[in-house]
Order: structure tokens, then sequence, then C-alpha cells
């Protein structure tokens, strides 16, 4: 498993790769390399997609930022606060074994089928490899408890239970308390997780004793009485005993856990820049703001649906075929016409029949999807695609224009995975939620795919970008106006590459961060002295060459591109700068060069009487 | 005097001129701008009272070729400007509403104190000190035919006259409408 670098967008999110999708993002996120803190990435944020963890570093985020594939994550474990002292929550992530050294396990995995106890046994194996030399030859602790699921009483696994050798033909003892006996995985899965656990040293003497620091540490941690909380039922018990009172749980394991990241930080990983660096113990997420149960279980979906695989998975089987697979195979309809021996059509009616394949195609697209929800998901790529089509023919049957439009609405269905929805972060992260948003808005303003700001001018209202974005959401996890308005808001200070403007009438529009009035008024006085240089094509009742013509707002609007609101508000602007000035007559607000004051009057001259008044130009 | 046909500013020509700008340095460029017309226009005909109502269809406030106007209510906006002092904002004092009602001004596209200095220069350099006039022998005699003050309105030659009356350099006697004024 290796650190590889992210490459970032212009809104410092991670850059997704085609088909890859948002699934969670939460902040304040430090990163571990086993038990070690690596400088520099303790807080930032952690992005869960569909290929990757990324994290992305809130200061300096174009310097510390690493991403990890999922396919080289063998497993994920969830770790809630451990011990009694105050620990954040942290998700672990083991790499897969690599497959020189361990081809045995690698088999494993990849052929899920078998029966299920040799392939956790495998999966488990690799560890004591990757720990440290200190560790016990034997990763069965002796403290591992299982949970009785009948009477939930805690039952210590048999000493002589080892998860790599023991299958359901092992003997297990019943419970103590009940005396049922307990299923076979309930008795595994506790001495694995309790083995895993075991990753920092254990608490027994044996294996203390060459690690005497974190012992110390693990000392100071006693209550001032001297007496210990146990880490399970968080009982207080007498320093002097090893199991608590109440539960039987083993005392100083959990204490020393604690102990170790509470006391003092954990010692810092001795590599600076990680990037492309090995990972050859595990990867630990610290969640500081919570959202850890979140990322765990997404990240978990993830590893299970495995995405990545679709990515060169082989196109588009034929009908023919699909109608006999699963639902998770589906063709995209209309671009591949069918292999298998056509009745030769001619004429209308091959036209009809064919017209007719593609229809049953297309049906069985749908049916397929909507058969139940994960399907759905699972096909989305083709759905999309689909769809886009579809929005692609309706807009050829009508005029140009909302072929525009419907483009612009199926292409965006692409940026879907770009989008991040509330339901990606935990209530209560109003502000993640904000400035994820705000970077989701940057992001699709300057993509130069759609060219959305370009488009428009460089420049356009708010109101028309929350339409349009909505829009680009296919009726689903719309944003409010009161969320989007506060997005937008936060532009500035996340020093995203676009800014919000507030005109004098209140108008607020979306503009980059380059734009400058300056750049509009030296546009428009450019435009003005064109108007100039240019003879009319009527004659004017006035002097052309030195006044120029008339502008109104849509002019305005069609020469930059800009929206009409936008445009008048320009010329406003340029009005109180002095650049225009206003003729308001029958025609509707029209605006000129200010000949009003660019032209000065020379002083009327007494001396002649009547005539020869010296006006100036 | 010949009448000679009275030219217009370029801004005159300029369609937004007739529109009231609300950027106030625009504005203030454009109050000036009329101001000034405004006085060469009644300078040029030679009058002082300019009675808004029939101002706003004549060519100083009605642009026929642009098809554009002043309206009444600009004009007023514009001369209200004029009559302040430029200490106020205003355009120096330039004119003076006659009629509460605001609808005919003094244009003083020459102050009375103006005319004051012009009739004592008058005086000096014709070497008629202590000479006798009637007031209708300045405005309508032979003398003065070639003096800028020849045939103006009779209440303006009489502010002009009280001026130098109170600085001590003329004595009006006589009943009203037939004034005699004594310069020294």
């Amino acid at each position: 498993m290796f650190f590889k670098a992210l490459d970032l967008t212009t809104a410092l999110r991670p850059s997704l790769l085609p088909d890859e999708i948002l699934l969670f993002v939460q902040d304040a996120v430090g990163l571990y390399e086993g038990k070690f803190k690596i400088p520099d990435y303790q807080n930032g944020h952690a992005y869960l997609t569909s290929h990757r963890v990324c994290y992305v570093a809130a200061e300096e985020p174009r310097k510390f930022s690493v991403g990890i594939d999922l396919k080289e994550i063998d497993r994920a474990e969830y770790q809630s606060k451990a011990g009694f002292l105050k620990s954040s929550p942290k998700v672990t992530l083991y790499p897969k074994p690599q497959k020189n050294k361990t081809d045995k396990s690698r088999s494993a995995t990849a052929s899920p089928g078998i029966s299920q106890s040799p392939r956790l046994g495998n999966s488990l194996s690799p560890l004591p490899r990757t720990s440290t030399p200190q560790k016990s030859p034997s990763p069965k602790p002796a403290s591992a408890t299982w949970i009785c699921p009948i009477c939930s009483f805690s039952n210590p696994v048999p000493s002589n239970f080892d998860p790599a050798t023991a299958t359901a033909a092992t003997h297990l003892p019943p419970c103590l308390a009940c005396g049922i006996k307990p299923p076979f995985t309930t008795v595994l899965k506790a001495s694995i997780s309790a083995a895993t656990s075991r990753d920092s040293p254990l608490p027994t003497g044996a294996l203390r004793e060459d690690n005497p620091v974190q012992f110390n540490g693990q000392a100071q941690t006693l209550q001032p009485g001297g007496s210990v909380s146990c880490p399970r039922c968080t009982f207080v018990n007498h320093p002097s005993l090893v199991e608590c009172e109440m539960c039987g749980a083993p005392l100083l394991s959990g204490s020393s856990n604690a102990g170790i990241r509470a006391d003092s930080p954990a010692p810092f990983f001795e590599q600076s820049r990680i990037t492309n660096t090995e990972v050859s113990e595990s990867i630990k997420l610290s969640f500081r703001a919570g959202g850890e149960k979140v990322f765990h279980e997404r990240l978990k979906g993830a590893l299970i649906q495995r995405k990545w695989l679709l990515q060169d998975a082989p196109p588009v089987p034929p009908p023919s075929q699909a109608t006999s697979s699963p639902s998770l195979q589906i063709p995209t309809a209309l671009e591949s016409p069918p292999p298998a021996p056509r009745p030769s059509g001619v004429g209308i009616a091959g036209l009809e029949r064919r017209g007719f394949e593609t229809r049953k195609n297309n049906e069985l697209v749908i049916g397929n999807s909507f058969e139940d929800l994960e399907a759905l998901m699972a096909s989305a790529k083709q759905i999309v695609a689909l769809a886009e089509t579809l929005a692609r023919e309706s807009g050829m049957a009508t005029n140009g224009h909302s072929t525009e439009a419907n483009a612009v609405l199926s292409e965006s269905a692409a940026a879907l995975g770009m989008v991040t929805t509330k339901d990606m972060l935990t209530s209560g992260s109003e502000n993640l939620y904000l400035s994820e948003l705000s970077r989701n808005l940057a992001e699709y303003l300057t993509d130069d795919s759609q060219g959305i700001l370009h488009r428009e001018g460089g420049i356009m209202s708010l109101i028309d970008l929350w339409a349009v974005f909505n829009r680009s959401r296919n009726g689903v996890e719309l944003v409010s106006p009161s969320d989007f308005q506060k997005a937008a808001e936060l532009w500035e200070k996340l020093k995203l590459p676009v800014r919000l403007r507030r005109f004098k009438s209140g108008l607020l529009v979306v503009q980059r961060y380059d734009w400058s009035d300056e750049r509009t008024l030296g546009q428009l006085q450019d435009w003005m002295e064109e108007l100039r240089r240019v003879p009319p094509e009527d004659p004017l009742p006035w002097d052309w060459s030195l006044f120029g013509r008339a502008v109104t707002a849509q002019e305005a609007a069609q020469r930059f591109k800009w929206s009409v609101g936008v445009a008048a508000e320009e010329l406003e602007m340029a009005e109180d700068r002095g650049i225009v000035c206003r003729e308001a007559g029958i025609e509707g607000l029209r605006f000129w060069r200010n000949y009003i004051s660019d032209s000065v009057e020379m002083p009327l001259g007494w001396g002649g009487g009547g005539e020869g008044e010296s006006w100036a130009v | 005097m010949t009448e000679t046909a009275f030219s217009f500013p370029s801004t005159y020509n300029f369609p937004p001129f007739f529109t009231p700008q609300p950027n106030t340095n625009t504005r203030h460029d454009q109050l000036k701008k009329w101001a000034a017309l405004i006085q060469a226009w009644c300078r040029h005909h030679r009058q002082q009272r300019l009675a808004l109502i029939d101002a706003v269809e004549s060519p100083l406030f009605h642009n026929a070729a642009l098809r554009k106007r002043l309206d009444l209510r600009e004009a007023r906006a514009i001369v209200d400007w004029m009559a302040k002092t430029e200490e106020e904002g205003g355009g120096g004092g330039r004119a003076e509403w006659i009629d509460a009602g605001r609808t005919v001004a003094w244009i003083w596209w020459r102050q009375p104190a103006e005319w004051a200095d012009l009739l004592a220069e008058w005086i000096e350099s014709t070497g008629q000190k202590g000479v006798v006039f009637t007031v209708y022998e300045l405005l309508e005699g032979e003398g003065t035919g070639s003096q800028e003050f020849h045939g103006m309105d009779p209440e303006v030659m009489l502010r002009s006259l009280n001026i130098l009356v109170k600085r001590g350099k003329a004595q009006v006697f006589g009943a009203e409408g037939q004034e005699g004024v004594k310069f020294f």
C-alpha cells in the first residue's frame, strides 16, 4: 500500500477519476502511520471516494495531501474511544499483503466462494509479519473474550483456540453463565478482534518488558487514588486487581492503551514527505471532530462494492446475453447494435424493427435498474448514459435552444459524482457542509468542460447559478437558497478562484476572482470608442463621430454575453464612475459615453455681443 | 443689433443632455452646461427675463432635430441651481425667480452689480459726470444705442442704478415711471 500524490482541483479538493464518486467528507482528521503520527498531516479533510481515501491538509493543501487506493486496502477497523482517557476515535486501514510474500492469502481473498473460516484465518496471517519485531510470535491473546449471544456474559476465549487453525469442528466450551455452546463465528471474531487490537503491546508481563516507555506511560494513567477504571464497564477497580471485579475484563490492557495516546502525543513518524512511501503496517485516521462511524460504514461499503473493478469492466453485453444475466450487468443501450445475426431488415420495416429492438433494450435497462435500489446504484453509469442519450434525442426534436439546454443538463449529470450532499456529512457539521458546498460550486464554475462562467461572459447572477446548479443535481439533494448564499460567501475566505459581488441594487453576482470593475470599464470604453469609429447605417441627427451611439442593457448583454440583469448593473456601475451617462426616452433607458463631463466648454466670450459665442468641443 | 442665429454648443445635440443624470459629478457638469447655455441664449436675445412656460417650447429647451425636450420640472431644477450661490453648490446666483410660482425668472447673464459697473464705466469714459439722464433716455435714447444696456429691462436698469446710489455714484429722483438719474 502506497501513499500516492493527489491532484487537487481549483477548489483544493481531490480531483476525482472518471467514475469515481465522492462518498464522505470529514474535517479535523489526523493521519497515523502505524502508531506514529505523521507530522504536517494532523489537521485536514478526509475524503472517502469510491476508489480512494484521500487526505487534504487544511493548511498548505497543495503540499500536504495524499491518497490511498482502496484496492490496496485489505480491511478497515473502527476503534472507538479506547480506554477511559480521551483519545479520538480512529479508523485503521490495513494494507493488502504483498503478492510475492503471501501468495496463499492473496488467492484466498481472490476466491471468496470457499468456506468462511480459512479466508478469515488467511487474511489474519499477514499481521504478525507486518507488526513490530518485539511482538509476541503468536497473535492469539490470552485475554480475548467473547460475548455470549444468549445471556451476553463475557466469556474468555479458550487459551488453546487459535483462529488461524480453528475450524467449525474445533471444540468450544459452553458459556460459563448459561451453558449454551457459542456459535463458532462468535468466538472466532472475538479472537481476531482481540488479536488485532493487540497491535500495541499486550499488557501481560512478558510482552510489556520490551516496551518500557509505554509501560511507564501506563503507570501514570492510574487515577489519583490509584484505582483503575475498567475499560469495558467503567467500574473503578482497586489497582492491584488484574481483572475487573464487575465484568472480568482485563484491566491493564485498557489503561495502557489509553495511556500511550492520551498522556503524550504519539511519537512522530520520521519522514516528513510521505508521498510514495510504502505503508508498512497500517494507516490510522484519527477523527478529532467525529464522523468516524459514518466514514467506517461507507468505507466498508466501498470495499465491498469495489467500484474500481468496474472501471476496466468489459463493456456492454449484447441484449441477448443480458436477458439471461443477472441484474447487475446492464447494457448501455442505443450505442452498440447487437452483434447477433439480425434478420436483414430493409426499408421502413427494418427501421421499425431496429427501433423496436432499441426500445426493448432500453426497457430492459430501466426495468433491471429499478429492480432494487442496489442494482440502480450499480448501474448508475449506464442509466446516466441512457438519460443523456434520451435527453439529446428529445432535444433534437425541438429547436436548437433547448438542445443546448438539454446538453448542459445531461452533461452536468456527469458532475453528479462531484457533488457533496448533506447526507455525506454527519449532522451538525453545518460549517463543513457549507465549505464543501462552496468548494463544489467553485469547481462547478471553473470546470472548463462546462465553462459555465465563460459562457455567461465571466459573470452571472447568483440566482441563475443557483438554478443551473440545482438543475445539475437532477432534482435530488437540492441546495437551499440560504445555504447557497452562505456557501458563496465563503469563497473569499477559502481563497477559491471565484468571488461573490454585490451590486449597488443588492444583486448578487458570481465572477472570477481576477475580474474587476476596471476591466469592465475598459471593455465598455473600448466599445464606446468603437461606436464612434464605425459609421452608422442610418443618418443620425447628431454627430456620431463625437457622441457615438446609444447602447441598451440588452445590447451590452449580447455583446459581452452577460445576462441582461448583470449588463444593466454593470452599465450603472460605469455610470457611477462617470464613464457613461444615461438617456431616458421613449425607447427606454439608453447609455452613452459621458460627453457631458468629457467635453470642456469654454467660458462665454463677452466681447462679441450676439455673434460668435465660442463653444468648445 | 443684427439678429444672427444662435449657435448651440455641441452638448445641445447630445441626447443624454436632456435627461437628468443620477451621477452627482455628471449632474453637476450637466447643470453647469445648461446654465451656460441659458445665459448665452438670453444674452444672444438680449433678454433678462425667462418665462419657463414659453421657453420649454422654444429651441432653447426643445431640440427639434433630436426630438428631445427639457420638461418644465427639469427646467425649474436648472434655474433653481443657477439661483443658488456657489457656496451652496449652485450656479453662482445667475438666476432669480420673479414670481412665487417659479414660472418667470431673471437670468443674470450679467448681474445688476455688473450692470452698475458697466454704467459707471460708460459715464466715466464719456465724461458725462454730473449730467442728468432720464431712465428712458438711458434705455432707448440715441446716445446709448451702441451700449449693451440699451433696450434692457427697465426693472433691471433701476436695480443697477440703485446699486450705484448705494455706492454714492448716482442719485435717482422723480416719480415712478418717470425717474431721472444724475451721475457723480
